[in-house]
């Protein structure tokens, strides 16, 4: 089968729609949070939707092109972290696949796992591309840890876990909270919401 | 309503008349050898001073150093002081502060990244400044790429300044019904709930809609599709494209070779 | 000839246990202008949906019975084969730009580039279809920079470029002022006197009344009164369907108890009949006095 075939036949064109909203909800949704001054940038909560709507692998195509078009919108430099926005999403998907997104505490489990699986990819990222510094806050962390005589790997090891550890497990609440709360009938338009809802 | 502001600076320059793949395979054959050819900071330097000369014939080599240095800046203060200062590698001393060193080893580590950021930042940018996103996809689509993907690539930047002000509309709603955005830490975060559901709700609610005007459009008609505006591609622009994967791929190969061999 | 043919439409959305469509029967003709009036959760969205192909092929759910467009079976076909044929036009306006074109010229040319028109052919009907609707001059401007009404303009030209022979419109001015109504309404008249065949589901009555071949009534889901828009409009089941009476119709119901409406005449559904009716009686109450 072809890649054009075989993408028809896993999104229609109402998940096609999703996954557009998944993608500008995770651009615009970090203004709103940036008000409420909490260490969260909530920017993969379109993804992690996406996700739990119509699978993992919808989910990792929206995380994917949300850094690719950021990269065009206003940084280049997020088209380099566009694999790891891509696992977030094909993680949750799984997450959700396998029954962890069915209760509050199972959707925080699912976030921890959401957060190693990124750690995976985004470490060697940003130890290679970006000498481990990013330009933000958690850049004191790592700081902090090189100076205490780690070395930049387990420190950047250190910082990406507990920079993303809750936000993703916040993404995660939130995400599980909407799906719960959507109208039946809109649920209904994607088979995959049943592994949330029921 | 505004639309997106987006990279792009409108022009008529030679860079801009380019077709879209000529830009986007040099960008990608250019981070290809930033990031993997051999010799360190030569791999970047010479892309990135090649992109730099081509900017400037096209007039357009200040508005790139100003996003540059808006982008890279903070970064790069960051990455001299933490390698400088506490990279524990560092051997040769260079300065004393006090309690602190400035390292040799540590500065070398961190100019290797600013090249090489600066280098990549520069290539892209020439894609992206003289670059119209519709235009880029159009040339994404001429080569096969499906047209749902083209569509997840091209809508956003268009639904984006409605979403911007939808979100503006939901928080000024609910700071004037008292959501607590000041409290303490648990305040704040139990005001996130009410602040992003009914954003993402109204959202999702118009996801059908937009499905079904794609559907009666003919989005997924069965036969081929056509366009309505034609990009201009000449032969010597095809043949620089493949001569720039064959130079990529030959300095990535040697680039494996060189580390491979001890280089760093 | 029917270019709609409906028979014992049954429909039900997954996940729900009541059908949203029950029984549904009728035939349209070519050229007509009907209107489809109900209250909310009446049907009459799902009716359009299944008029225009996409129930069942993309909703799913159970249909039972048969509906064919333009002799294509909605069952058989994809919404892709009946993009050519059947225009769908909706209640929000900015919610059917594609998201992909950053000029209205363009937008409209997005139906045509997806149907595979070739290029020497979209000029003109890109400009056609702008004429039609009276957005010729706005061509270059950006799409979201229209005002609700323009939008709205917008998407029934994309869909008129496609040169459908049937055009549905789901609530077309629900979201729009007065004037963009007004608008929308004036373009529907010039289609249907062009041999367009129009079903519109619509709230404005004194329009209906004034311009629909036809009117179909639902309630939860059946077709409770089909025929002329005097019949439907003064039936005294219409309120079954959430719908009160224009006032003309009321305002002759109040005056046959005062002797000013004769119980003979039917009851009026606009201005000119209403006048007419009044008259009438005036004439024959004054000749009565003179004798």
């Amino acid at each position: 089968m072809s890649l054009k075939e075989q993408l028809k036949k896993d999104f229609s064109t109402i998940t096609l729609a999703l996954m557009a909203v998944g993608i500008v909800l995770n651009i615009a949704l970090g203004q709103v949070v940036s008000l409420l001054k909490l260490p969260i940038f909530l920017d993969s909560i379109g993804t992690v939707l996406v996700a739990l709507l119509a699978g993992p692998w919808a989910g990792g195509l929206t995380g994917l092109l949300t850094n690719l078009i950021w990269g065009m919108l206003t940084d280049p430099v997020a088209a380099a972290f566009a694999p790891v926005a891509m696992v977030i999403g094909i993680a949750a998907g799984l997450c959700a696949k396998y029954g962890l997104f069915k209760k509050w505490w199972q959707a925080i489990i699912s976030g921890v796992i959401i957060t190693i699986a990124l750690s995976i990819i985004a470490i060697p990222i940003r130890v290679y591309m970006f000498g481990g510094v990013t330009g933000s806050g958690a850049d004191f962390i790592t700081a902090y840890l090189m100076a205490t005589g780690r070395d930049l790997f387990s420190s950047v090891v250190i910082t990406v876990i507990t920079d993303n550890l809750i936000d993703k497990v916040v993404t995660a609440l939130l995400a599980w909270g909407i799906v719960k709360g959507l109208p039946k009938r809109f649920a209904s338009r994607f088979p995959r919401a049943n592994s949330v809802t029921e | 309503m505004p639309t997106t502001p987006t990279l792009y600076l409108p022009g008529t320059s030679y860079l801009h008349r380019l077709h879209p793949l000529s830009k986007l395979v040099f960008s990608l054959a250019s981070a290809v050898i930033i990031f993997g050819g051999p010799g360190g900071w030569v791999s970047a330097f010479f892309p990135g001073l090649f992109a730099m000369l081509l900017l400037w014939r096209a007039g357009l080599v200040g508005e790139v150093t100003r996003t540059i240095l808006r982008l890279l800046t903070p970064f790069a203060v960051v990455l001299f002081l933490i390698h400088g200062f506490v990279n524990p590698q560092n051997q040769t001393i260079l300065l004393r502060l006090g309690p602190v060193a400035l390292g040799q080893e540590g500065l070398n580590f961190a100019s290797l990244i600013v090249i090489r950021l600066t280098a990549a930042l520069t290539a892209s940018l020439l894609l992206m400044v003289s670059t119209h996103p519709s235009d880029l996809i159009q040339s994404l689509v001429e080569i096969g790429l499906p047209h749902r993907l083209a569509y997840l690539l091209g809508s956003p930047l268009l639904m984006l300044p409605q979403m911007v002000a939808r979100v503006q509309v939901i928080q000024s709603v609910q700071q004037a019904r008292g959501l607590e955005t000041q409290g303490n830490f648990f305040q704040r975060v139990r005001a996130l709930f009410p602040l992003v559901a009914p954003l993402v709700f109204s959202v999702l609610v118009d996801v059908e809609d937009r499905s079904l005007a794609l559907e009666v459009r003919g989005f997924n008609a069965p036969n081929q599709k056509t366009s309505l505006t034609e990009l201009v591609d000449t032969r010597e622009q095809r043949a620089a494209r493949w001569i720039m994967i064959v130079l990529a791929g030959f300095l990535l190969i040697a680039g494996i070779g060189w580390r491979m061999h001890g280089g760093h | 000839m029917a270019v709609i043919n409906v028979q014992g439409l049954t429909y039900t959305y997954p996940g729900s246990t009541s059908p949203a469509l029950k029984d549904i029967n009728f035939q349209i003709e070519s050229g007509q202008l009907v209107a489809v009036i109900g209250g909310n959760e009446a049907g009459k969205s799902t009716l359009c949906l299944a008029l225009s192909g996409l129930i069942p092929a993309l909703f799913h759910g159970q249909m039972q019975g048969m509906v064919t467009v333009c002799g294509m079976d909605t069952q058989q076909y994809s919404p892709g084969q009946f993009a050519g044929q059947v225009g769908l036009v909706l209640q929000n306006p900015a919610n059917q730009l594609s998201g992909m074109r950053y000029t209205v010229y363009e937008e409209v040319a997005f139906g045509l580039e997806n149907l595979g028109i070739s290029r020497v052919e979209m000029p003109a009907r890109i400009e056609n279809a702008l004429e039609q609707v009276g957005l010729a001059e706005l061509c270059d401007r950006s799409p979201y920079a229209l005002s609700g009404g323009q939008q709205q303009r917008l998407a029934l030209a994309s869909v008129l470029a496609l040169t459908p022979s049937v055009l549905l419109l789901d609530e077309p001015t629900a979201m729009l002022d007065p004037q963009g109504s007004q608008d929308v309404f004036e373009i529907i008249q010039k289609l249907v006197q062009a041999g367009t065949t129009v079903v519109i589901a619509e709230h404005h009555l004194e329009w209906i009344a004034r311009y629909a071949d036809r009117i179909i009534a639902l309630a939860h889901g059946e077709v409770i009164l089909d025929g002329s828009p005097r019949e439907v409009l003064t039936s005294s089941r219409i309120q079954e369907a959430g719908i009160n009476w224009l006032r003309y119709t009321q305002a002759a119901h109040l005056g046959i108890a005062r002797g000013l409406w004769s119980p003979n005449t039917e009851l009026p559904i606009t201005l000119e009949q209403t006048l007419a009716g009044f008259r009438q009686m005036g004439t024959t109450s004054s000749t009565r006095q003179e004798t």
